[in-house]
């Protein structure tokens, strides 16, 4: 990969990228409020849950179909992988958090770079024919910045699991140590996760986790909470 | 035997010859068709073919809804057997009321070889309303399962699609046992696609208990309320507020395109999961066609 296309990976897949990751928890904060999260175990265990059942099977899928899309500017493409994943993402609080992290990039992006592809795709989600889901907008970024294929997933993972393990701290106890641990113990999970997706077409995206959906489904409804989902 | 597998995973088991009756012979690749029609007096079954291992005895009229016709398809097997190809059709003209289920449990048998699949499409026409509410499915042990629902609305039209799987005879101890369990349901609309979801469990690869997947539950059911011209945030939260404090874990959420609500149950027997969800297709059958969901007779 050129600097550039290194550079823009980092800045990418860092927490300061303001794409609104402190808000979401994909019900990990329902999680910790059903006493089923207590200890850095616990959330580790769930994060691979994460990382094999929605991951994999579903956000890096659409990643490789919009990041292939965009080398090829192919328009079309992008969006039938976009509206794939919102086809399968069952739990509505889970859509709305993709799309307005995907929102958030789409526009710092296309106020960064000036790319016809990036702004013909605004103009879909804009119009409301395309979701704008950040797993399709980080995949078509890289896409179109030179980042690798498999670079972008990998990138895909680290960010949502730093993500989460923000949200973990202010719901937890835990400290940047076990922070760290977590997030380097699974690093084994998201190359699974990355090689799960490499062989399926946008038509076998499969995500499964419905435990997940009834907690993320009674966190729709809780009347206190820190995080959009 | 060619591959004739509609999904990768199942490819390997497509070249296994099987030693009894072949894929395709007599009984093993059932066919059933069911076609409801609204007559003068009421909803009619006008068309109906069964093969071997279905069987229709004809329609039973004690749905509370006073235009509905009811068909539980029985079998005279003992259940699904591998190489076996099943082929379920049930088409709910315009304005027809129809109740679809089975009478018992399918028992999907323990393979050696190759394996077994069911595909079933589901149409319901403009103003049309579909129960498809079988009664569980039971994975023994080795089992290898592919279910293929799709649904398809005309506008409209509404449904209501429940799904149950047991994973063994939890009652002889035989749990998570099976090989591989793939079920898929894909809504589509007059606009195309709705949603898609997909159960895929291969207990031996990836443990179907982790936290956030089944936890401490064994049985998992879904209730799809398939009503795209309805608001389903309100129906979303009434289903929600049904469920969740039933016997089993569960919540509703809304799905993708405004399809509707999707009502999700885990616990640890069926009739738990089974009831949890027939309580939310009750609140949605009043809902949607002013009349309690049936009581589960079965004669």
């Amino acid at each position: 990969m050129s600097d550039a296309a290194t550079l823009e990976s980092l800045r990418l897949a860092d927490s300061f990228l303001p794409v609104g990751t402190y808000s979401v928890s994909y019900g990990l904060e329902q999680f910790v409020q059903d006493d089923r999260i207590e200890d850095a175990d616990d959330l580790e265990a769930l994060l691979a849950t994460y990382l094999r059942r929605q991951v994999g099977p579903a956000d890096l899928v659409a990643l490789r179909a919009a990041h292939a899309a965009a080398r090829e500017g192919d328009l079309d493409a992008l969006c039938a992988a976009d509206r794939r994943l919102r086809a399968v993402t069952l739990a509505a609080e889970f859509r709305e958090s993709a799309q307005q992290s995907g929102d958030r990039l789409l526009s710092l992006q296309t106020d960064l770079r000036d790319d016809p592809l990036l702004a013909d795709y605004a103009d879909r989600v804009a119009a409301d024919e395309s979701p704008g889901n950040y797993a399709v907008v980080l995949g078509a970024a890289t896409g179109l910045a030179g980042v690798d294929e498999r670079e972008a997933c990998l990138l895909c993972c680290h960010g949502f699991v730093t993500g989460l393990l923000g949200a973990a701290q202010r719901l937890l106890s835990l400290g940047h140590t076990d922070a760290q641990r977590i997030l380097d113990a699974l690093g084994a999970v998201m190359t699974e996760a990355v090689e799960d997706s490499a062989d399926r077409t946008i038509d076998d995206m499969t995500p499964f986790a419905p435990l997940v959906d009834v907690l993320a489904a009674d966190h729709e409804r809780a009347e206190r909470r820190l995080f959009a989902s | 035997m060619a591959a004739d597998a509609p999904h990768p995973a199942f490819e390997g088991y497509a070249t296994e010859a099987v030693p009894q009756a072949a894929v395709g012979s007599p009984g093993k690749d059932g066919v059933l068709e069911l076609t409801f029609a609204a007559t003068a007096d009421g909803t009619r079954l006008v068309h109906d073919y069964a093969t071997v291992p279905f069987h229709v005895s004809g329609t039973l009229g004690h749905d509370p809804h006073p235009e509905a016709d009811t068909v539980f398809v029985q079998s005279p097997t003992g259940g699904v057997a591998q190489g076996d190809r099943h082929d379920v059709t049930v088409a709910v003209g315009e304005d027809a009321v129809a109740h679809v289920s089975t009478q018992s449990s399918t028992k999907v048998q323990t393979m050696t070889c190759n394996y077994a699949a069911a595909d079933t499409a589901l149409r319901v026409e403009a103003g049309g309303h579909l129960d498809y509410v079988p009664e569980p499915t039971i994975l023994h042990a080795d089992a290898r399962y592919l279910q293929d629902l799709a649904v398809d609305l005309a506008p409209g039209a509404t449904a209501v699609v429940a799904d149950v799987v047991v994973p063994g005879r939890l009652a002889r101890g035989e749990r998570f046992e099976f090989e591989r369990y793939l079920s898929r349901v894909r809504a589509t609309g007059p606009h195309g696609l709705l949603f898609e979801d997909a159960t895929h469990l291969t207990p031996a690869e990836s443990d179907p208990t982790a936290p956030g997947v089944l936890g401490e539950y064994t049985v998992y059911g879904t209730a799809f309320v398939l009503a795209p011209d309805r608001d389903a945030a309100d129906l979303s939260d009434a289903l929600h507020a049904v469920v969740s404090d039933g016997p089993a874990r569960a919540g509703a959420t809304a799905l993708p395109n405004g399809a509707g609500v999707a009502v999700r149950a885990l616990g640890d027997r069926a009739e738990t999961v089974q009831s949890t969800l027939h309580a939310a297709w009750d609140h949605a059958r009043r809902d949607l066609i002013d009349a309690p969901a049936p009581s589960g007779r079965k004669y």
